[in-house]
């Protein structure tokens, strides 16, 4: 096959309900096979076991929802996007519909490589009967966000997140007494990108503790002391989190779609 | 009080970041087929974790036949990994359905499969976690109608207690007519006891509550199954046949999985039965007689089901797939239409007679990783007695052209402890396998001699029902050590490896096929004591189960190892899969004089008794090589 007759289709594709719970190579396998379903004139790559030209967007941590998932795969013959889009929404459960598609530049980045800015939403229910004060916990998120990184445990292993590299901006609202809203701005680089989840739980942990009458930014430094475990700490009841944008950045700082209107 | 048909997702899913896993207790997979609306409810349960069960041909059947009755809604189940199950018991969260998320005890139906016996706890932790009593005689009106079915159920007397009928044979047809039956009699709000009752009159079904264990002078302690007084229950419950297999949809899978499966792929099920005549093989027997699919509606059947699933592989399954009249042709049609898809065509484990190069090129698609050949034994005497009908030169002649075109691994299949084996025959395992290496030194390059290697897979005879070596006990503890020992000294290459399946399996195998009624207790106190997931070597424990059997004052060695007499009444004759008693004697005087017996789908018929007792025949599309 030669590589100049391909056309990289371009779709863009919502992960949510049930199926955030979908790990990555699940994700993947689903996707292709939601591809073939769609009897789309998809390319494989030569050699011994041949497969699916197919690229996707970084993966998401499991649990965590989204309406801005790409993926590119490359196809043989031109299909007009909209009727491709069509197939794909035929094939694809609800949970994982896609939502646009369009032609992108064959040679263009990877989308692991372009998608370097991600903003997220997490929804916290507050513990019923937990402290709840909106003050106390916007200063242990900023004595938080100014932190290098966070040390916490995977598995066995200490792993350190870092702020300084991943940490656009962090900012908290509250919705009701009983519902805190997060956004987060993030931006990712070959060296790693934000975890939402190890952030909200550093933060509930400082919460715990500045609840107990600690100062925030005392609360915030002993917690940055030794790795996070993963652990309830009592003032979260539920928390949703879910991507809701993924973007390219140029050269000069501005924020690009991943599949340019018209495209 | 039966619990409401609701949805409880809601209860388990702040459990799903917590455990291993958590696709595996989602649903919401592509090409689900229940309901929501439903007179009749059925779930049927495979008794091990979703990604075990969920590639299952027979159930895959079952879901779509019972999905396409009207008024019958048909749900899946699978059990919880242990992460989970334990996690439920302490949130009071009970068994739920996939697809609804609904308490499995709020069906009218729960159908249990019965794959083999290595599953016997894994059905008591689910009636557990359903809230269902575990033995039939205790459930009440509320409780659903447990039936059971599948290859394992040739003896069911160690799960009688358990169930409250089982399905014996084919069940497409069958279930229907037990599903209808019971709507009808819940319908007429009779009693349990009077719709079991109703269930025995339909051809197939075996309801152990009619039945009791009667004891002569030499059947203690298992005894064997007669109907009680003033029933009508039949005698001996012959296995159910579908009319015409050719006739029913080769495309019986539906459902598309999330979570990564070992067998993660269409299955197209080509033939069914085997009449090669293994002497030790039980599926052989229960799956008789031979029935073919035409290549061309295989062909139709795969463009169909990839279009349907996306799934990049396909397998041609059957117990013998290599065996079909069509197969090479069926092959090269696949290869044909699939090529340039990056979708492979896989056919399960080749053997060795009716191997040939080409039909394993053809499905390896130029991955040559390990060639698996099941030999069985070690001299070409046992091959004769146990009825495998391969000789040394089909090893040669599979194994050169193997090496001649790429493979450099192979894994060969034994078995010890056959009736009439002896030193010598262990002995010669070890001599086929360095034969092999010797051979490969030939074949193979000097270069590449370094990687190749023999894996020598070495598991315990289990004697099974209603095959000629049903008679045979199990070969004893300390023999089985002495020959592992005798044929790791014998061999001579240092890249021949030999591996053990696990003795313990074996023996609890070899009690749960042979054992009679007597032995549910001991599998009940054996769950009592944590026994489940049996089947996964990392939960087996045969202490667990040796403490059981001597609370139970069963001596587990005992019931494996001792050897039945010819003529004395059996603990699993009353169900049948309609071979002739007469047949099996023969066979088994054949085995003792290493007479062999040929394949009545290459030669004319042998008299196993199934055709005519059944009123079925094999069916096969042109003459078989
Ligand atoms: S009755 Fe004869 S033809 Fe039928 S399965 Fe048995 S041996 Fe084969």
């Amino acid at each position: 096959m030669n590589e100049e007759n391909l056309f990289r289709l371009r779709v863009e594709y919502v992960k949510q309900g049930r199926l955030r719970y979908l790990g990555h190579l699940e994700l993947i396998h689903t996707v292709e096979r939601i591809v073939r379903r769609a009897q789309l004139p998809y390319a494989v790559t030569q050699g011994f076991s041949p497969h699916m030209k197919i690229a996707f967007s970084s993966a998401l941590p499991v649990g965590t929802a989204s309406d801005c998932e790409w993926y590119d795969v490359f196809l043989t013959a031109y299909v007009p996007a909209p009727r491709a889009l069509e197939a794909l929404a035929a094939a694809s459960p609800a949970d994982l519909a896609p939502r646009r598609a369009g032609y992108v530049d064959r040679r263009a980045a990877a989308l692991t490589a372009a998608l370097t800015r991600a903003r997220y939403r997490a929804v916290l229910a507050l513990e019923e009967g937990a402290p709840s004060d909106e003050g106390r916990a916007r200063d242990a998120l900023v004595a938080l966000c100014a932190a290098d990184g966070i040390p916490y445990l995977r598995g066995k292993k200490t792993k350190t997140m870092s702020l300084a590299r991943t940490l656009v901006s962090a900012e908290l609202v509250a919705r009701d007494a009983l519902t805190w809203e997060l956004a987060l701005d993030t931006r990712s680089s070959a060296e790693g990108a934000l975890r939402p989840e190890v952030l909200i739980r550093a933060w509930e942990k400082a919460l715990a503790a500045a609840n107990g009458g600690a100062a925030p930014r005392d609360a915030v430094a002993a917690v940055l002391a030794e790795p996070l475990a993963v652990a309830p700490y009592g003032i979260f009841a539920h928390c949703e989190i879910a991507r809701i944008s993924q973007n390219i950045e140029d050269k000069r700082g501005i924020l690009v779609e991943p599949l340019p209107l018209g495209a | 009080m039966r619990p409401a048909y609701e949805d409880l997702f809601h209860l388990i899913e702040p459990l799903l970041p917590q455990v291993e896993k958590p696709s595996r207790y989602i649903d919401h997979e592509w090409g689900v087929l229940a309901k929501r609306e439903a007179r009749f409810r059925v779930c049927l349960m495979y008794p091990d974790t979703y990604e075990v069960g969920l590639p299952n041909q027979g159930i895959a059947i079952l879901y779509r036949v019972l999905n396409a009755q009207e008024g019958i809604s048909c749900e899946r189940g699978y059990l919880p990994w242990t992460d989970m199950a334990d996690k439920m018991r302490a949130a009071g969260v009970p068994l739920l359905s996939l697809e609804g998320a609904a308490p499995v005890r709020a069906f009218d139906v729960l159908g249990m499969h019965v794959p083999h016996e290595m599953a016997a706890t894994n059905y008591l932790e689910a009636f557990d976690l359903a809230g269902i009593p575990q033995l039939s005689a205790d459930r009440g009106e509320d409780d659903p109608i447990v039936i059971a079915g599948g290859p394992s159920v040739y003896n069911p007397e160690p799960l009688a207690p358990f169930i409250d009928a089982f399905l014996i044979g084919e069940g497409e047809e069958h279930i229907v007519e037990v599903c209808r039956e019971l709507e009808r009699s819940r319908d007429a709000r009779l009693p349990r006891r009077e719709r079991l009752a109703l269930l025995a009159r339909i051809p197939g079904t075996y309801v152990p509550a009619l039945y009791d264990v009667a004891f002569d002078a030499e059947t203690a302690p298992h005894g064997f199954a007669v109907p009680k007084e003033g029933s009508a229950a039949p005698g001996i419950v012959y296995k159910r046949v579908a009319a015409d297999f050719a006739a029913t949809d080769p495309l019986a899978q539906s459902v598309v999985p999330y979570a990564e499966l070992v067998h993660d792929r269409l299955s197209i099920e080509v033939l069914r039965g085997c009449a090669r005549g293994c002497r030790f093989c039980q599926a052989g027997i229960t799956y008789r007689p031979v029935r073919e699919r035409s290549a061309d509606q295989v062909v139709a059947a795969v463009a169909r089901g990839l279009e349907r699933t996306g799934y990049d592989e396909v397998s041609l399954t059957s117990l013998s797939t290599t065996d079909h009249s069509q197969c090479e042709r069926m092959l090269d049609r696949l290869n044909e239409r699939l090529a340039d898809t990056g979708i492979s065509v896989s056919i399960p484990s080749q053997r060795l007679d009716s191997f040939d190069v080409e039909m394993a090129e053809a499905v390896a698609g130029g991955k040559k990783g390990g060639l698996t050949f099941a030999v069985e034994a070690g001299s070409q005497r046992l091959r004769d007695v146990i009825n495998k009908n391969v000789t040394e030169e089909d090893l040669d002649r599979a194994m050169r052209a193997a090496f001649e075109a790429g493979w450099r691994r192979a894994k060969l299949y034994f078995m010890m402890g056959l009736p009439t084996e002896t030193d010598d025959d262990i002995r010669g395992i070890a001599r086929l396998a360095d034969h092999v290496i010797d051979l490969a030194q030939e074949v193979v390059p000097k270069s590449q001699r370094g990687s190749v290697s023999v894996s020598v897979s070495v598991s315990v005879f289990v004697p099974k029902a209603h095959t000629p070596f049903q008679w045979e006990g199990q070969l004893d503890r300390d023999e089985v050590k002495r020959r592992q020992q005798l044929l790791i000294h014998s061999v001579r290459h240092r890249n021949v490896r030999v591996h053990y399946h696990d003795a313990d399996v074996s023996l609890l195998e070899a009690v749960l096929s042979r054992g009679g009624r007597d032995i549910a207790p001991l599998i009940q106190e054996a769950w009592a004591r944590g026994a489940r997931f049996d089947a996964w070597t990392e939960h087996f424990d045969l202490g667990t189960w040796r403490a059981a059997a001597e609370a139970c004052g069963i001596d587990l060695d005992q019931v494996a190892c001792a050897p039945y007499r010819i003529g004395q009444r059996l603990p699993w004759e009353h169900t049948s899969p309609g071979v002739s008693q007469g047949y099996l004697e023969r066979e088994y005087r054949r085995a003792c004089d290493a007479q062999t017996t040929p394949d009545c789908t290459r030669a004319s018929c042998t008299g196993c008794g199934i055709c005519p007792t059944l009123g079925v025949e094999n069916k096969i599309m042109e003459v078989r090589r």
